[in-house]
């Protein structure tokens, strides 16, 4: 079979598919095949990774000129570098004369990147600036831009949170997150000097798909008293099966949400996450509106998912046994890797304003709860494992089963203030409907056909 | 502390000493294991990252793990709920120790053993197993009831782990 009909039934399997999930989702069901599924996972790296806006770094990782990650979009690894006008580049890790890889550390601190396969150099900028026997080998001088490492056409900043977008064709980042930017500037806006990733990633290989790991954050509180249960039953978080009842739900729409947890319920102790004073009495408010300020105090966003892949956590848990709830901060990436795989990274944040002991609390606090030997963590993971292996199973899919997204739901608060809605409870899964509602507009967008690359039309210029 | 034992005593002291403990571990007996661990006990699952340079894989400060024994005791009691869903069913463990390295420190009551470690383990039911390799530098205190695991640097060969958790120990 040629390859263009291989492609064409692909597309209508695919179409197929996705109407059915539009019905379902409109009967408050799901068809378990989208958690593994090749079709679908390509078409989530053309339509989805491809064209939204995807996290790569923080500044704080980067601060000096040359500094520089190695990340992800998609499947697509990605030099995130500073340049000596301190811009952040976001680039392919691929050279364009033969595609080798041109940097190979992790991280680092650089003049440019050099292709070890014939010599071809990279400035901080993704640009072409030299290759070895030059005059023999082109003569002419070659397009520095045109031949320069494919660059993301969009990277942009909120609050030191560095995003990239691979396509020209989205609304600025912070008018793209809408309210989910006015919820975010809660969690990372208390403080003029911002918040720092306290170490680089964790890594960890997950046999789930990155969508169970990025519905979860959504809007799932409902699964802490059971999935989490040993945190309780060992007397870690003795109270664990009561949580998800001072959980809350909002929905900032383009499947971008938070839950809150009513913490101040606990005692006026643990208004504001449960900072401890000192810390409070540093936050400045002056930029936030009232809404803001009683939202946190109150409720505040303690667990969420910016479409498709960046999550957020924030819950006071003890550092070690017996100690206070100190509030750390994680943020996640749910990075694709195969259908039904992932890999897990995962960064504990902080306040630049905290003292090297409050960092380590935070920091312990994160690991020994969400990293990859975490009490909750390790849990969530290996339950979710489950998830992707119902979706490969030929009997769920001989019988189209579809999963239950039925909770009974209740309307959304009439006298919320703020921007998108508010609910009094998690209950009813309706975080996890706009998860899925996002997703399914953005897999309905056709698959860029490849196009000639403007820049590689150039050939004259040997001449 | 008797008479200062020998090098060669105290080789197979420590030699002696992790076979017990990956057996103990492998059969899932965690409470004996955790009587052979020091109050003081710093266990450290330290992170990697690829670079050029040996000494720059590990950034400072940072780890997967960094445990006191109160955090120990609390994964073990926490594996004993019958709800640590990462580890139902249990792992079964496979741990084989050599590459030993004995070495006086400057406390006589305290040695340094370096060890290779590959643990081999098999999640949930017939699924493909994972290895997890391992160079522990730890360091044991000797006491007069036996050795006493005093500090653990776990240094996993991965940069991406690709077992999906740290439910057992290494």
């Amino acid at each position: 079979m040629y390859k263009f009909n291989v492609v064409t039934a692909e597309e209508h399997q695919l179409t197929q598919l996705l109407d059915r999930v539009e019905q379902s989702l409109d009967q408050g069901l799901l068809p378990v095949e989208v958690f593994c599924d090749d079709t679908v996972f390509r078409a989530e790296m053309d339509r989805i990774f491809t064209r939204a806006w995807v996290f790569v770094a923080h500044d704080s990782e980067i601060p000096k000129s040359g500094d520089y990650v190695l990340r992800k979009i998609g499947l697509d690894q990605v030099i995130v570098a500073r340049d000596d006008e301190g811009k952040v580049n976001v680039m392919l890790n691929h050279c364009r004369h033969r595609g080798s890889q041109v940097c190979h550390e992790d991280t680092g601190n650089t003049r440019h990147f050099k292709c070890p396969y014939h010599g071809w150099i990279y400035n901080l900028k993704g640009e072409f600036s030299g290759a070895p026997h030059f005059a023999d080998a082109y003569g002419a001088p070659l397009d520095k831009q045109a031949w320069g490492l494919k660059r993301a056409p969009k990277v942009e900043s909120f609050h030191g949170f560095v995003f990239a977008c691979l396509s020209d064709d989205v609304p600025p980042l912070k008018e793209y997150l809408g309210g989910m930017a006015w919820a975010l500037e809660t969690i990372v806006g208390l403080h003029p000097k911002g918040m720092v990733a306290i170490k680089p990633p964790e890594r960890f290989t997950v046999r789930a798909d990155w969508k169970s790991g990025a519905e979860n954050f959504a809007g799932d509180a409902y699964h802490v008293s059971t999935g989490h249960l040993s945190a309780g039953l060992c007397d870690f978080i003795p109270d664990v099966r009561q949580v998800s009842t001072i959980a809350r739900g909002y929905d900032f729409g383009n499947g971008n949400s938070f839950i809150g947890h009513e913490l101040s319920q606990w005692g006026p102790d643990f208004e504001f996450w449960g900072y401890p004073k000192e810390m409070v009495e540093q936050f400045d408010f002056s930029g936030l509106d009232e809404v803001q300020v009683e939202m946190i105090k109150k409720a505040p966003p303690t667990v969420g998912t910016v479409f498709p892949n960046f999550s957020y956590l924030r819950f006071p848990q003890p550092a070690t046994p017996g100690g206070r709830p100190f509030p750390f901060t994680s943020i996640r990436m749910w990075q694709p890797i195969s259908p039904g795989v992932m890999e897990l990274w995962n960064w504990q944040f902080e306040y630049a304003f905290a003292d090297a002991a409050t960092m380590q609390e935070s920091y312990l606090a994160g690991v020994f709860g969400f990293g990859s030997g975490g009490i909750f963590e390790q849990d969530d993971t290996a339950v979710w494992e489950g998830v992707a292996k119902a979706a490969n199973s030929p009997w769920n899919r001989k019988d189209g089963v579809q999963l239950h997204y039925q909770q009974k739901r209740r309307p959304a608060d009439e006298n919320w203030q703020g921007p998108g809605k508010y609910y009094d409870t998690i209950y009813g899964e309706y975080l996890q409907e706009e998860f899925w509602r996002r997703w399914l507009r953005d897999m309905r967008r056709s698959t860029p056909a490849p196009v000639c690359d403007a820049a590689v039309d150039c050939h004259g210029d040997h001449e | 502390m008797m008479n200062a034992p020998s090098k060669a005593e105290l080789y197979l002291l420590a030699q002696e000493w992790l076979a017990t403990e990956a057996k103990l571990l492998d059969e899932r007996r965690f409470w004996e294991w955790f009587a052979m661990l020091d109050d003081e006990l710093v266990y450290h699952v330290p992170l990697r990252e690829a670079r050029l340079d040996y000494a720059a894989e590990f950034p400072a400060g940072a780890y997967r793990l960094m445990d006191t024994k109160a955090h120990v005791e609390t994964r073990i009691k926490r594996l004993d709920t019958g709800a640590a869903w990462a580890e139902t069913p249990p792992s079964r463990t496979l741990r084989v120790v050599g590459s030993v390295i004995v070495t006086p420190t400057e406390r006589d009551d305290v040695i340094a053993v370096e060890s290779a470690l590959l643990l081999f383990r098999q999640r949930g039911h017939g699924d493909v197993g994972d290895t997890i390799p391992v160079r522990r530098q730890d360091q044991l205190r000797l006491t007069d009831a036996g050795p006493r695991l005093l500090r653990r640097e776990a240094l996993i060969t991965e940069v991406v782990l690709m077992t999906p958790n740290l439910g057992v120990f290494i």
